[in-house]
């Protein structure tokens, strides 16, 4: 379990109406600070500036899915270290095993309560190194 | 040479087949017709003696021996008369042939009785006449003993019998009477018996032969008649048989001409033998053009080797094959999947007759089904995610995080929320009864404890019991066996219970959870109080999208779909699930695993 509060998130998420529910959610319940990426394109340079404790990523987004960010984050030194969650639609046993096998640090399935959504968040936090 | 040769052939044979018939003969039947014909002479026989006698006795009658005269007509009589009574005795038999044997012996005492009533004659009148007297005795004699051939010859000892008495007697008077000329006669009569005995030997030979082929060939008769009547009977099966043969020929090839599906009959190399209506629709080709040629014209090139080799494991096993889907290209270039059942044809001694391919065009069918897989697919991504959004909105005003919201604000979203919710349940449920029904579920077994797993329900469920004021209590002590399922649909089963018995169940009652191991099975059970199953509703119990009672589903929310869901749950995992009404009133839904032995 690290050490200090998880408090500051990245999401990256092409969905307007879920980017607000989730900011809502994590800022007013969470009482969290977080930065909303709309273009995957832009989420690498988005996460060197912000500097989150920890990523979202959405599973399924135009231009680039959220398996491909998470490789590249891997590649990178400045984000390979960030502990990544994703937020999926799928919920069949062979994604999840795929999930795992990249190294993810957890996943949620969609829909998500968004009243819970800071404790499970707080969950995964707590189960890190 | 030929020809005679050809002649002493069938000589032969007819020989053999007379000497064939006669031993049909029964011998029974043949002794009883000789008897027969002895006796049907008997009458003449009589008539013949008495009028002899009375000439005899008439030339006979001189001054001295007029008592010994008077006696001998007298004797004669009654041996007439004797044989009379004999005659009437056997006319009147009723077991004629199995009694031929003993009427045979009386007859012969009669014959040695006439017989000895002549020797008496010549004994005694012989040497009492004079010359010319002797004369007409010899000629009586022989005559009398040559008249009794005809009349014994169907049996030679009763002839024999008959000649002796009256040969013997006159042997002795001629042998010793003291004249030459009487002792050179007495020499030749036994020679004239021995002649006349060997005829009767000779003719009764003709009458054995005679009465056997009669009794033989009226054996053929019958056994002919017979025969016939069987052949007769037999013709008349045989019709029915054809007839009815025929008639399910008709029926079958009926079957085959109107059948929607297209069916071919094909030989052990493959060509096409006949095919029906159905087939020349579906491939577009008319019977003349397929009929004769190689069934690889309804085989896209590309598949020819792989359909040999297997045409030929056909031929090799003749073990049918069903459900082979193959591509098909037909008459005007298109080419349809049809799924074929193949069937090959083999009578009792194990040679192929032919083999029957049926069809069915399922191009439409699997058309349907991808699009069934796109939908769903479309339901599981493109409805989630803006319900996502909808629940998530409302929930977060519900919710409180912005603050006070008016008292009739939180009404109408709540109404929202749940009814979103239930949107969602109805979208999970769906998509779980097709993947299960696809076979595309797959299960993640692992070993959990019984009672832990019982507890974990509980505190999943209390939110959603809290909402209709009922309480969950596990009842006894709970079985701590361990059972090899997945955890989250078994989880998921729990949670159907439940909520079930949490929406039927009065407010303020509680929904008891049993958990029993026996024999190696577990046994889980929900106890409600509820109003019980409808008796009309039992048997769709498990069924899908079934509710008792639809207005429930609008008030207590809930998508028909859960029970269908559970059943198949639990029947993968080797299980079976049922209900019962629970003593006291309500309903008990319980569901069975088998449990690990380990402990």
């Amino acid at each position: 379990m690290p050490e200090r509060p998880l408090v500051r998130i990245c999401y990256v998420e092409d969905d307007e109406d879920i980017q607000r529910i989730v900011r809502m959610s994590l800022e007013r319940i969470g009482k969290m600070t977080v930065e909303i990426v709309t273009d995957p394109m832009r989420a690498i340079e988005a996460m060197g500036a912000f500097k989150p404790d920890l990523v979202m990523l959405d599973w399924m987004m135009p231009g680039m899915d959220g398996p491909t960010l998470y490789r590249k984050m891997k590649e990178l030194p400045a984000t390979q270290a960030l502990p990544v969650v994703f937020i999926t639609a799928k919920a069949a046993q062979r994604d999840l095993d795929e999930l795992k096998a990249l190294g993810a640090a957890g996943a949620i399935s969609k829909p998500f309560s968004p009243k819970d959504l800071p404790e499970q968040l707080r969950a995964i936090w707590k189960k890190l190194p | 040479m030929t020809n005679l040769a050809n002649g002493s052939a069938e000589l032969g044979a007819a020989a053999g087949i007379t000497a064939d018939i006669r031993d049909r003969a029964d011998p029974r039947l043949v002794l009883a017709d000789r008897v027969e014909q002895l006796y049907s002479q008997l009458p003449l026989g009589m008539v013949a003696t008495l009028a002899i006698g009375v000439i005899a006795a008439v030339e006979l009658r001189e001054g001295r021996f007029i008592e010994l005269v008077l006696f001998w007509g007298t004797l004669l009589v009654v041996v007439v008369a004797l044989h009379a009574v004999l005659y009437q005795g056997y006319r009147r038999e009723p077991h004629k042939i199995d009694q031929a044997a003993q009427w045979l012996r009386w007859l012969g005492i009669g014959a040695f009785a006439a017989g000895a009533t002549w020797g008496f004659a010549a004994a005694v009148f012989f040497p009492s006449h004079a010359d010319e007297r002797q004369v007409f005795l010899a000629f009586l004699l022989s005559g009398v003993i040559s008249g009794g051939i005809p009349m014994y010859a169907a049996s030679w000892p009763v002839f024999a019998a008959y000649a002796a008495a009256i040969a013997l007697p006159f042997t002795y008077v001629l042998a010793t009477f003291g004249n030459r000329l009487f002792a050179e006669i007495a020499l030749l009569i036994p020679l004239f018996y021995g002649a006349t005995v060997a005829i009767a030997y000779r003719l009764n030979g003709v009458f054995l032969e005679g009465y056997r082929l009669r009794r033989a060939y009226g054996r053929l008769t019958e056994d002919y008649r017979v025969l016939n009547q069987r052949l007769e009977r037999q013709l008349v099966e045989l019709e029915e048989a054809r007839r009815q043969v025929e008639a399910s020929g008709r029926k079958l090839a009926l079957f085959a001409e109107r059948a929607p599906i297209a069916v071919l009959e094909l030989d052990g190399s493959g060509t096409v033998q006949e095919i029906n209506h159905a087939a020349e629709i579906l491939f577009g080709y008319a019977s003349s053009e397929l009929i004769g040629g190689p069934v690889t014209r309804l085989v896209l090139p590309k598949f020819h080797a792989e359909f040999e080799s297997q045409w030929q494991r056909l031929v090799a096993t003749r073990e049918p094959i069903a459900g082979l889907k193959v591509k098909n290209p037909r008459r005007d270039g298109l080419t349809i999947v049809c799924d074929w059942t193949v069937t090959p044809l083999v009578n009792p001694e194990g040679t192929l007759i032919s083999v029957i391919a049926q069809g069915r065009d399922i191009t439409a069918q699997l058309e349907a089904e991808r699009l069934k897989k796109e939908f769903t697919s479309t339901l599981s991504h493109e409805l989630r995610t803006p319900l996502t959004s909808i629940i998530g909105s409302l929930q977060l005003i519900n919710a409180g995080v912005l603050g006070e919201v008016p008292k009739d604000v939180t009404e109408l979203t709540d109404v929202a929320e749940r009814n979103g919710q239930r949107l969602l349940d109805l979208i999970n449920d769906i998509l779980d009864i097709e993947k299960i029904e696809s076979g595309k579920l797959t299960l993640a077994p692992e070993v959990i404890r019984v009672d832990e797993l019982v507890r974990e329900a509980v505190v999943l469920n209390k939110g959603f019991g809290d909402r209709f004021k009922v309480r969950f209590e596990p009842r006894g002590a709970l079985s701590e066996a361990r059972v090899n399922a997945d955890r989250k649909r078994l989880l998921q089963v729990m949670t159907n219970l439940l909520s079930n018995a949490a929406k039927f169940s009065p407010e303020g009652d509680v929904v008891e959870i049993s958990a029993e191991s026996r024999d190696g099975s577990l046994r889980i059970g929900v106890h409600d109080r509820g109003p019980g199953i409808p008796e009309g509703f039992r048997s769709r119990m498990f069924g899908r999208f079934n509710q008792a009672d639809s207005t429930t589903s609008r008030q207590k929310g809930g998508t028909g779909l859960g029970l269908a869901i559970c059943k198949r749950l639990i029947e993968m995992m080797q299980g079976h699930i049922g209900f019962e009404d629970r003593p006291g009133g309500g309903t008990t839904f319980w569901f069975e695993l088998p449990c690990l032995n380990d402990r």
